[in-house]
């Protein structure tokens, strides 16, 4: 018996069609994992599931049951809970108050029991394996911490069935590595977990079945063929994914409901590419982009740079014109830092910074612009765009002083400029004037990136440049990103994305504790040389 | 949903002047000699204060910020410039400048405990609002005032150039004049409305935050500062309670006109909207032979009517065009 | 101690002023002083406490002057019309219930920004009353208003009881009832909180009927101090309970501080003016001091977060 599902689900908002006749199910102890494109109707799906939308048709069934229409109480007394790549946590409070707020039932006259909150969220973190103390504030933890939290409140519900959304989008290796590991632990308990991602690696260590959504329709769910993960964890005998006969077309979706208990029959081993291509449609080549190019001379060169604030000391590097070098390592070693260092955010307390043969001084990003560095923030929507200006505000503004001479706003000259980025970086929108909040994030990092085009910097900093980026887009940028390498641009690129770090580029510097601590080359490099750097351990992983 | 944005900002600055023209005619017929040119003419002078202290806060609030000090900031204004003028004997015009600059300095204390350490607007000039005052205050003991101003610097607040145009209204149109250039035709209007709509967001474009948002509180100290002249100039004495209430009329002038109160929207010719809602309002009542205490409730009441109408518009109108997530 | 390190800083700044006192004006101690010091502070602490809360959930409400206004004259009026003083309590209170309940009508049902709803209550309000009273006092009160009938010194300590009772209830329910917890809760994060099954309006609605309900008790309070009840009473009180909180520890920007700290940051504030009059300064000073007084705690609390990123 599935412990959820849902038959021909289909949801409209006015005259956009979400979803149609989407049917899903999900059995106990499976890691079942949901693929597709941004707006192919991911999200969606997953409020439908926690009783935030309703279905216009269709039927859930929550183990075997029946359910009429599902309310967010509801879905959570059922055992379904979710944990986004927004935690949602209240960041003055205390684990322990957290924890409270999310589990017990909110009633105002109900007495405050600090002494057992605390014990209950002790025992919870103790059960994940995380280390925070329950006293600890929200603020004061870091995002993967954060995450931590939000799993130990869904298990202290008692969740049967968890939905997690892009969980590891701002983690890297090692501790996508621990969570991987949780997940699998879950799947043990016999926990369904609906695992949403755009890292199809993952997808493929982790999950038992993917189901690819595309336009709003399924286009299909498969088993993946069972892969050990490297911490092997074995599942529970018995719960072994079913096969799809091959020859089922590609557009209609998997209804088969039994499951043949212990039968395992040699399933179609599904292919990255086969996954793609039933995302998009179409054939997407996950192959990189080839370089175009040799790098020439040395344009930016940093000796000795440090800043506390950054977390970063004694960093020392050179990048050239034409070469894309690669900064890997773990979250929290300093890469975002040393960015906002270079940027000018952060002022460095030492160490000098030499572009173009000249020392510069860098206290403000102004200056930064000014010495020709552009820099893509990580954070997107807060930081690389500000959502409700239209494209074309955003992309002129860090170019006032190009586009609107002597302060004078001149609005055909905004006009021209947005148009010609709009074209050059195939930015889908109707017009320059609308906000950047409309696009999807695909788009919008393009319009984050055309803003720094647009200043004809010499050095481009990226950070994380196709992080939440659908795969189609994500191929047009990493095209993007090869172009200007090609014209000459010095690019630093922040990664926690190993195939892309790979894949990309020239060079690969790894930072560790807040420095670098290894410069590999591009084209000898692996996941393991970077991994062993990042970690600092010789062992074999 | 920019469609609906857009048009429901134009909508409710439709509104507003439909109302400024339905309160010109109600008062036409209630009030004696309403709609004359000379009423005009002194509706626009004995609003100039508040016009001025409006303008300069569009910016602040396009910022997303707020200045709660500046009727305060008018009041110790007035009384150094009367101090300057009378005990220290410095002549008109130096005073008169004079006053401008400690009216920049009042703002750029604001500016700098806002900018340098990121401190929350309402609480600094929560304080500086009591500081100010308080010095007022405390330099003339609650009883000094200043009268006796020459009949040249009386002139900018109660004279009258040929055509019956009080002075100071002409001070009004250029600042007006100004400031509606500065917001919606240069780099720095843009600059406002950007980091009123996130500041961070601001920060990593290059925008050069802390100049720019000193660079509204010290242009709305400067301004207090004129408005005070314009205000001894018009009354003929200056006291410590000058301008008392004035920067709640300022700040009602502007929301009424469609700012948003948390930055990054609003326009100029609104304020004046507002600023003309509220004097109109005013100078009706009293020509209608109606109690004063009527314009602060009908303002209250316009102010919440205004604001409601609004959000239910805006409600309704992205309900019309849903957006799918 | 480090996580209540800003309420500890207000309490020994206080501590240090009194110690001052007490070496050079110890006549600010004695029992008439004190209690005159404390029964001018007790309205704006109680007020304080309301506006805490309604800070702490992220809002703020700059109208609870003129609802005290409203509260006091409500009271003297029905008084004067022969109700019971029990009774005519009631109806201030019940009043300064619907005052709050009508701000936090525009506030909660129908998402208005705070600041601008208060400021608009606030001047309607007032001038309402202006307009009925024309600034008359009310007088001719009947004698069992006065001290709840009690005299000056049973009254002052009865007062005195009423509200350490009330504070001390008010401090337990933030720190130990569930619905306290959800103020701060809603100051946090209004969105993680209606995740979680609260529900963020109906607080918010609440919190503001909880200061209207205060400000109508501290009106009382305060009321049955004098023979007559002026309609400008009240003014800056706004003022004084924000100054108060900030003082105190509440962030403006919600979520944090307790009602200790606004008590040591009432007390602080409260004792500025008669150590003017000790120190045998000229009174006007007081309010420079006070607005003083909150730009060097807010600086200070900026230079720590400043020195701690």
């Amino acid at each position: 018996m599935a412990l959820l599902e849902l038959s021909n689900i289909s949801k409209s908002f006015e005259a956009v069609h979400a979803l149609r006749n989407v049917s899903f199910d999900l059995r106990a102890g499976e890691v079942h994992a949901i693929v597709g494109e941004n707006g192919a109707g991911k999200s969606t799906l997953i409020k439908i599931i926690t009783g935030a939308l309703q279905p216009d048709s269709g039927m859930i069934q929550i183990a075997g049951q029946l359910t009429r229409h599902l309310t967010p109480a509801a879905a959570q007394a059922s055992g379904i809970a979710a944990i986004y790549q927004q935690p949602a946590l209240f960041p003055d409070l205390t684990i322990a108050e957290n924890i409270s707020l999310r589990l017990d039932k909110p009633r105002a006259a109900g007495r405050v029991r600090w002494a057992q909150l605390r014990i209950r969220a002790r025992e919870l973190l103790q059960r994940i394996g995380a280390q925070v103390e329950p006293d600890c504030e929200i603020r004061q933890l870091s995002m993967p911490q954060q995450q931590l939290v939000e799993i130990a409140c869904a298990i202290g519900g008692g969740a049967r069935i968890l939905i997690m959304d892009e969980p590891t989008a701002s983690l890297p290796a090692r501790e996508v590595d621990l969570l991987l590991g949780l997940v699998d632990s879950l799947r043990a308990d016999g926990v369904g977990i609906i695992y949403v991602s755009h890292r199809l690696d993952e997808i493929f260590r982790i999950a038992n079945r993917v189901t690819v959504l595309r336009d709003g329709q399924s286009a299909g769910t498969r088993s993946i063929a069972s892969q050990q993960p490297a911490e092997a964890q074995v599942s529970k005998p018995g719960v072994s994914p079913t096969s799809k006969p091959a020859g089922r077309g590609n557009d209609t979706s998997d209804q088969s409901l039994q499951d043949p208990a212990g039968l395992e029959t040699c399933a179609t081993h599904l292919t990255e590419a086969e996954l793609i291509r039933m995302m998009v449609g179409r054939e997407v080549s996950t192959i990189f982009p080839p370089a175009e190019s040799t790098p020439s001379t040395p344009h930016l060169w940093v000796q000795k740079l440090s800043c506390r604030a950054a977390g970063v000391h004694n960093v020392n590097f050179e990048l050239r014109a034409g070469e894309i070098l690669g900064l890997a390592g773990l979250v929290g070693v300093g890469r975002t830092g040393l960015a906002r260092v270079l940027f000018g955010i952060l002022p460095a307390d030492s160490g000098t910074i030499t572009l173009a043969g000249r020392d510069v001084r860098i206290d403000s990003p102004r200056d930064a612009i000014e010495a020709g560095i552009g820099y893509v923030p990580e954070d997107r929507r807060r930081h690389g765009v500000i959502l409700p200006m239209s494209i074309a505000a955003n992309i002129t503004m860090a170019t006032h002083a190009r586009v609107f001479p002597h302060a004078w706003l001149q609005l055909p000259a905004e006009r021209s400029e947005a148009q010609r980025w709009i074209q050059d970086l195939a930015i889908k929108t109707p017009s320059e004037e609308v906000p950047a909040a409309n696009l999807s994030g695909g788009n919008q990092q393009k319009v984050a990136l055309a803003r720094w085009l647009a200043a004809d910097p010499k050095v481009l900093i990226l950070d994380e440049p196709t992080q939440g980026v659908d795969v189609a887009a994500k191929a047009e940028i990493h095209k993007l990103i090869r172009r200007l390498a090609a014209r000459g641009l010095a690019v630093l690129m922040v990664s926690s994305d190993l195939p892309e770090i790979l894949g990309m580029s020239n060079r690969i510097a790894v930072m560790r504790g807040g420095t670098i601590v290894r410069v590999l080359d591009g084209k000898t490099a692996d996941a393991h040389s970077v991994m062993t750097a990042a970690l600092g351990s010789n062992d074999k992983r | 949903m920019n469609f609906t944005l857009r048009s429901s900002s134009s909508l409710s600055e439709l509104l507003l002047f439909v109302a400024l023209i339905l309160e010109i005619v109600i008062f036409s017929f209630t009030g004696s000699n309403f709609a004359t040119k000379n009423n005009l003419f002194e509706i626009l002078r004995l609003s100039t204060e508040i016009g001025l202290l409006a303008l300069v806060m569009t910016p602040i609030i396009l910022t997303g910020g707020i200045d709660l000090s500046v009727g305060s900031l008018l009041g110790l204004c007035a009384i150094l410039f009367g101090k300057m003028w009378r005990d220290l004997h410095f002549p008109i015009a130096l005073a008169a400048f004079c006053t401008l600059a400690i009216g920049a300095a009042g703002g750029l204390l604001n500016a700098s405990l806002i900018t340098r350490l990121n401190l929350p607007p309402l609480i600094v000039t929560l304080g500086s609002f009591s500081l100010f005052r308080g010095l007022a205050e405390a330099i003339t003991r609650g009883v000094d005032n200043f009268t006796d101003f020459p009949a040249s610097f009386l002139f900018l607040g109660q004279g009258y150039l040929p055509g019956g145009i009080p002075v100071q209204v002409v001070v009004l149109l250029v600042a007006s004049v100004s400031i509606w250039l500065l917001i919606h035709q240069t780099v720095f209007g843009r600059s406002f409305r950007a980091i009123g709509f996130s500041s961070e967001g601001a920060l990593f474009a290059g925008l050069p935050v802390k100049k720019r948002l000193t660079l509204a509180y010290v242009l709305a100290g400067t301004v207090a500062g004129l408005a005070a002249l314009i205000y001894v100039a018009r009354v003929g004495q200056a006291k410590a309670d000058a301008g008392t209430g004035y920067e709640l009329l300022a700040i009602t002038a502007v929301v009424l006109g469609g700012s948003s109160i948390f930055g990054g929207t609003g326009t100029v010719h609104g304020t004046l909207l507002g600023v003309a809602l509220l004097a109109v309002l005013k100078v009706g009542l009293i020509l209608s032979d109606q109690p004063g205490e009527l314009a602060g409730i009908l303002t209250g009441a316009l102010l919440l009517a205004a604001l409601s109408g609004n959000i239910l518009l805006t409600k309704f109108l992205m309900r019309r065009a849903a957006i799918t997530k | 101690m480090k996580r209540h390190f800003r309420e500890w800083s207000v309490a020994a700044t206080l501590g240090l002023l009194l110690i001052v006192l007490a070496i050079t004006a110890p006549g600010f101690f004695r029992t008439r002083q004190l209690l005159s010091t404390l029964s001018t502070a007790i309205p704006v602490l109680l007020v304080a406490c309301g506006m805490a809360i309604v800070i702490i959930s992220r809002q703020i409400d700059v109208s609870v002057g003129s609802q005290f206004a409203i509260c006091s004259v409500l009271a003297g009026l029905l008084v004067r019309e022969h109700w019971p003083v029990a009774a005519a309590a009631a109806a201030a209170i019940a009043a300064g219930v619907c005052l709050g309940a009508l701000n936090g009508f525009f506030v909660a049902a129908l998402g208005l920004p705070s600041i601008v709803v208060t400021l608009a209550t606030m001047v309607t309000w007032r001038e309402a009353l202006r307009w009925c009273r024309e600034g008359e006092f009310v007088r001719d009160l009947p004698s069992g208003f006065q001290w709840f009938g009690l005299g000056q010194l049973p009254g002052q300590l009865s007062i005195l009881a009423i509200s350490v009772a009330l504070f001390l209830f008010l401090a337990w329910a933030l720190k130990y009832l569930s619905a306290g917890r959800f103020a701060y809760a809603i100051g946090s994060d209004a969105e993680a909180a209606r995740l979680a099954g609260l529900r963020p309006r109906w607080i918010t609605f609440w919190v503001f009927v909880l200061l209207g309900g205060l400000t109508a008790i501290a009106a009382l309070l305060n009321a049955v101090r004098f023979t007559d009840i002026d309609p400008k009473t009240g003014t800056g009180l706004e003022f004084s309970a924000i100054a108060a909180a900030v003082v105190g520890g509440i962030a403006i920007s919600g979520g944090r501080g307790n009602l200790w700290g606004v008590l040591a940051g009432v007390l602080l504030l409260a004792c500025i003016g008669p150590a003017l009059v000790f120190f045998r300064w000229p009174p006007q000073w007081e309010k420079a001091l006070q607005g003083l007084i909150i730009l060097a705690a807010v600086t200070a609390d900026g230079w720590r977060t400043k020195k701690q990123s």
